[in-house]
């Protein structure tokens, strides 16, 4: 049977999307990019994360600086919104665009580096012999589970200080000068604090995170990270305080579904009385809460292990770059010592080359309420780890925030909720 | 057969195409293979970054044992049973207050449209600081000697205080939907009525409703669909993690938990994808179906 010209029309269609579903699938595929030895030269593009609002003249200046340096290249700056970034990279890997130098933490190069998208420095001699620079948590803290080797030059890491409210403390009997250090101090003052107000007032407005469980001390994941390990017994007894706090009030009403966002707002209309922030709240502080400014307390988050909990952020370099020569020279620019203090005096975040922490700008306080938070952030970064296991992805967070929600409402033990997220996660994890 | 008459037949069934040609390649590409995609990529184990491999209904199989899936389901059927009658009914009785000529009704019409052309991030975060421990809801009950209540902890009130939310901003939209319609009911009916004796009650019932009824069916279709998708009001209420212990997740937002981001498992997730179809082209069919039901018993 001869076919008929509309027939031939509706079947070109139809072939069409899957011509396309054959282009568009497996995000980069094939070899890897450009020689990484060679001369930097060609026009590559640079992705942040979230931080052209506040330092555009910053990179702005840098780029012109390295384009001066190397003139034979041209760097496209670009920059993307802190929400959804791993679903802008996501679109971008699948999409064969991603950028050729990258700014991504641990947990976000975990995925890319497995799909084979980002350049594994200590296996390229133009990357690796760079890696003295950089202390060597810094660089340790780039290396990838089950990737033998490092996926991104270290730079700026950060820590975050607690802040408290001294007047909370003081309405219920607690020195506002002895901020608890330890979690057994402060299971101690939030059960005082609830019982004081009458549970008015809570000390914490979130559940426990992963984070939360590192420092208590709990074994997060076996040695190999292919299995989740946080339901161990201290797990347990962690999330069983946990549940005895949420009880009796010294967590907030809505600590199951607050987020970051919402739990400082809470503190900053002073419903709670302890949560964790950086140096940048202490302006936000001063301009919508001056009462509360007054009364703010500084100290470090509760800690079992003597470690505090890092976040490390680095620049990965693109595989599949076109220009990998110029991609490795401008990562390790970015990221090299002078540029890095010039950053990290910018805001406040501190630096991961060797030597930079003992400059007296991080060990000496000026007096000022910044210089205080910097000085005790960057003395809280000695010894510190990334408590997050790079290989725990959202979804996972997700599962053991819900598990854990439904320990504290009783509808499951402490064991059975740890149990159960650590099964759905090992399960995530086989799966690829 | 000359060549010019073979020519013309071959232009006739060419030309059109050719015209249709821009619109169908946007159609295919944005539309089509998205569709068609999501379908084939349902019987895959596709993530993100990978493109997968054929896995037959496994991914199916797996929801039947997915907790998650089954409360989500459970809300979002949740959410057309109970929103889709005040969405069918509360805009009508709008549309019947402001339908009148008076003066100043235009304010009236205008303030009860302004929630649709608000944007429901900024609509959900204004429901939510009311509904806040110590927000003007609990305020209110706190003079009245009565709660604190507490809707945004507990799920079920976060779940039907998304609802309301729902409820409230597609109010003025359906009201404007019935106001075109009750424009078109013959006003000699209602006279005609009167003159009978009916009353506002009886005149509703017997004049209005079967007026409007192809209008409320409509509606009935529309919010049942866009009531068993939703997806912001609920998001922006109880959190990216869906409520209390996930409790309050929607079908749609575990789409976008499970099949975004670096690690997403866009197989799994297209898979939710396909029984969102499939029981909202259900929802809408029966919808129509017992509507045609029902005219058939009247006449």
């Amino acid at each position: 049977m001869p076919i008929s010209r509309p027939r031939v029309a509706v079947a070109s269609l139809l072939v069409l999307p899957l011509t396309l579903t054959a282009c568009g699938s497996g995000g980069d595929g094939g070899g890897g990019g450009s020689s990484a030895d060679g001369k930097p030269e060609g026009t590559i593009t640079f992705q942040t994360w979230n931080l052209r609002a506040k330092f555009k003249d910053y990179f702005d200046g840098l780029v012109k600086d390295f384009e001066r340096q190397n003139p034979g290249v041209k760097v496209k700056w670009l920059d993307q919104p802190a929400e959804h970034y791993a679903d802008k990279l996501s679109a971008e890997a699948g999409g064969g665009t991603l950028p050729d130098v990258v700014n991504v933490s641990p947990d976000l190069s975990f995925p890319l580096a497995k799909a084979g998208m980002l350049t594994n420095l200590d296996k390229e001699k133009a990357a690796a012999r760079f890696k003295g620079e950089y202390t060597p948590e810094a660089w340790q803290g780039n290396t990838l589970p089950g990737l033998d080797g490092s996926y991104a030059f270290p730079w700026y890491l950060n820590t975050g200080p607690l802040f408290y409210n001294k007047a909370l403390f003081r309405s219920s009997g607690l020195d506002p000068e002895k901020p608890p250090k330890s979690y057994e101090e402060l299971f101690a003052t939030a059960m005082t604090m609830a019982e004081k107000s009458g549970g008015r007032t809570a000390t914490l407005a979130n559940t426990p995170s992963i984070e939360d469980f590192g420092r208590y001390g709990v074994q997060l994941m076996n040695h190999d990270a292919t299995r989740f390990t946080y339901n161990e017994p201290k797990g347990v007894e962690l999330l069983s305080k946990y549940k005895e706090l949420y009880d009796r009030g010294g967590l907030d009403p809505q600590a199951l579904t607050n987020s970051a966002e919402k739990s400082g707002q809470k503190f900053l209309e002073q419903k709670v009385a302890m949560n964790p922030g950086g140096a940048h709240d202490l302006e936000t502080f001063k301009k919508n809460a001056p009462s509360l400014y007054r009364e703010l307390g500084i100290t470090d988050a509760p800690n079992n292990t003597g470690k505090p909990n890092m976040y490390v952020m680095g620049l990965a370099v693109n595989e599949h770059s076109a220009h990998k020569a110029a991609a490795v020279a401008f990562a390790h620019f970015v990221t090299a010592k002078e540029n890095q203090e010039a950053f990290a005096h910018k805001v406040a975040v501190f630096p991961s080359t060797r030597g930079s922490l003992d400059d007296p700008y991080w060990t000496a306080d000026d007096g000022t309420d910044e210089g205080r938070v910097r000085v005790a952030s960057a003395k809280m970064l000695k010894g510190a780890v990334n408590y997050t296991p790079v290989v725990m992805s959202d979804e996972m967070k997700t599962v053991l925030k819900n598990e854990v929600a439904k320990a504290l409402q009783g509808r499951k033990s402490p064991r059975q909720a740890l149990d159960d997220a650590a099964a759905q996660s090992d399960k995530l994890l086989e799966r690829g | 057969m000359p060549r010019s008459a073979s020519r013309v037949r071959t232009h006739r069934a060419v030309t059109p195409w050719l015209f249709l040609l821009p619109g169908l390649a946007v159609v295919a590409v944005f539309s089509l293979y998205p569709v068609l995609s999501t379908f084939s990529k349902a019987f895959t184990d596709a993530r993100t970054l990978t493109g997968g491999h054929w896995v037959g209904t496994a991914n199916f199989r797996g929801l039947l044992h997915d907790e998650q899936f089954w409360v989500a389901l459970r809300n979002s059927l949740l959410y057309v049973l109970l929103v889709v009658p005040f969405t069918v009914l509360l805009p009508l009785l709008l549309a019947l207050l402001v339908q009148k000529q008076i003066p100043g009704v235009a304010f009236f019409r205008a303030a009860f449209y302004t929630p649709v052309v608000a944007s429901v991030v900024v609509v959900s975060l204004i429901w939510v600081w009311m509904l806040d421990d110590r927000g003007l809801v609990n305020g209110i009950l706190h003079v009245l000697g009565a709660g604190p209540v507490d809707f945004l902890g507990d799920s079920w009130l976060l779940l039907l205080s998304a609802m309301a939310l729902t409820v409230w901003k597609g109010l003025g939209y359906y009201m404007i939907v019935y106001l075109a319609a009750l424009g078109n009911v013959p006003r000699e009916l209602h006279e005609a009525a009167a003159v009978d004796g009916a009353g506002p009650l009886r005149r509703f019932r017997s004049v209005t409703v079967p007026a409007v009824r192809p209008t409320m069916v409509l509606v009935g279709a529309l919010s049942s669909v866009a009531a068993f998708k939703v997806f912001s009001e609920v998001y922006l209420v109880a959190g990216p993690t869906g409520g209390p212990a996930g409790q309050d997740t929607t079908l749609v937002m575990l789409v976008q938990r499970t099949g975004t981001g670096l690690n997403g498992r866009v197989g799994y997730a297209s898979a939710i994808s396909l029984v969102v179809f499939a029981v909202a082209l259900l929802l809408m069919l029966l919808v129509l179906r017992a509507d045609r039901t029902d005219r058939k018993e009247k006449y």
